[in-house]
């Protein structure tokens, strides 16, 4: 045949060898170089902790025998939607605070690209429950997150009120001990002044009286005290004694 | 978070006749997430909605609001007349309404009324002179509805001066003061507080 004749295979093999050569070797980096660089995306630690709730879902609708009925299955997605919004919250208000940090450079490349997975990973996340709710019912994808979030407000009021609520039988009691000491304590501010001006008179005798009797009292407890000394002090000498 | 086409397979077992889920092994945090589930099945069972989702926030069953409304009344008109025992019970039994309606309605709606209900609640009890639970309920309804609710700011400030702590009442009441701002009664509230702490001290 005409053109291939006038070809020199052998010379033309070499820069066709250099290309080959030349692309592969292109190839086998980049494709080492990315899989390592996922490799190491992949085994950084995770920004959220395992989504419990997603789990739920998901065991649930691939559980056979029984299956699971379509009313468990929605309301576990929907706790899921829920553990979702705090998620998103969680990410949004994250998102600007560690852009700054990270232009100045106080936090490293790490935390970045971890918090870049999160994103994404909750993006999908959110498509994903929207096309799970569209297809128990129709439109349902465009409401559940205004109700998963008023779940998670009203649950977060309730916990709110139902706290302090409950304080209400301590202050109570509280409140009870209190007033009745403040009645006894004003109880015996009357009374005390009701025996001062009642026996003004009569105090100076009965005090008087009282210090002597006291006096006496003291004395005798003087003599008992000396008269038990020596007779103890025996005794532990004895003891000692027997000892040795 | 796992990728998203895998998942771990958590030992999820349904009782036939209950439909309750439960686990088995179970840990602490999903045994309290399938409690929440299932106290949630149970409230979308009890909705009845069509297809068995609950229904957009908006708008609201009228009929829970008509029957709140009503118990509000009669509260009212007891406590009017003066049966400030039987006010207290109304209105608690009104806010355990108000605090059952169903999780996914509008979360703003339920504050708007159990702070009014708990606010009235609490002027009830200090009719009593339940100084106690005035307080306790007139420190729910603020935190309810912080901005606006200047009585109960003053309520929880009053019934603390009328329990002698002072101190508290004073912080209290400073602070409803930056809510609210400048509302006489507040202000009149402080200018008592610190007179009887001046005559204390």
């Amino acid at each position: 045949m005409w053109p291939f004749d006038l070809v020199d295979w052998v010379m033309l093999s070499i820069p066709i060898a250099y290309l080959f050569i030349l692309v592969g070797s292109l190839y086998t980096f980049s494709s080492i170089y990315r899989k390592r660089k996922a490799y190491r995306a992949a085994s950084l630690e995770p920004w959220f902790s395992p989504h419990l709730q997603r789990n739920v879902y998901l065991s649930l609708l691939h559980q056979e025998d029984p299956k699971v009925p379509d009313s468990i299955l929605k309301a576990a997605l929907l706790r899921r939607a829920v553990e979702d919004i705090s998620r998103i919250i969680q990410v949004r208000s994250q998102k600007q605070a560690l852009q700054v940090l990270l232009q100045r450079g106080s936090v490293g490349d790490d935390l970045w690209q971890r918090f870049q997975r999160a994103e994404k990973e909750i993006e999908d996340e959110l498509r994903d429950v929207v096309s799970e709710a569209n297809a128990f019912a129709p439109n349902w994808g465009q409401t559940i997150f205004q109700t998963a979030s008023e779940l998670a407000q009203n649950a977060m009021l309730r916990d709110r009120v139902n706290e302090i609520l409950s304080t209400a039988e301590s202050e109570h009691e509280w409140w009870d001990k209190r007033k009745s000491k403040i009645q006894a304590d004003f109880m015996k501010e009357l009374d005390e002044e009701k025996v001062k001006s009642a026996t003004e008179g009569s105090v100076a005798g009965s005090v008087a009286g009282s210090v002597k009797g006291a006096k006496t009292v003291s004395d005798d407890d003087a003599v008992l005290v000396e008269g038990g000394g020596p007779a103890e002090k025996a005794g532990k000498g004895k003891k000692k004694k027997g000892k040795n | 978070m796992e990728s998203i086409d895998t998942f771990t397979l958590l030992p999820l077992e349904m009782n036939p006749s209950t439909k309750e889920i439960t686990a088995n092994p179970a840990n602490a945090a999903l045994e309290k997430e399938l409690a929440a589930l299932n106290a949630l099945h149970r409230g979308l069972l009890n909705a009845g909605t069509p297809n068995g989702v609950p229904p957009p926030p908006v708008p609201v069953n009228p009929t829970r609001s008509a029957q709140i409304g009503k118990l509000r009344e009669s509260g009212n008109n007891e406590f009017r007349k003066g049966n400030h025992a039987e006010a207290v019970k109304l209105y608690g039994l009104a806010i355990g309404m108000a605090l059952g309606r169903p999780h996914w309605e509008p979360s703003g709606l339920v504050r708007e009324e159990v702070s009014g209900l708990l606010s009235n609640r609490a002027q009830a009890n200090m009719a009593q002179q339940n100084w106690a639970e005035g307080a306790v309920d007139a420190e729910a309804s603020v935190e309810m509805k912080k901005a606006d609710n200047s009585k109960g700011w003053w309520r929880r400030g009053k019934c603390l001066l009328e329990m002698g702590r002072l101190e508290e009442a004073e912080v209290w009441v400073s602070q409803g003061l930056e809510f609210g701002a400048a509302e006489p009664d507040l202000v009149q509230l402080k200018s008592d507080i610190e007179k009887r702490k001046a005559k204390t001290l």
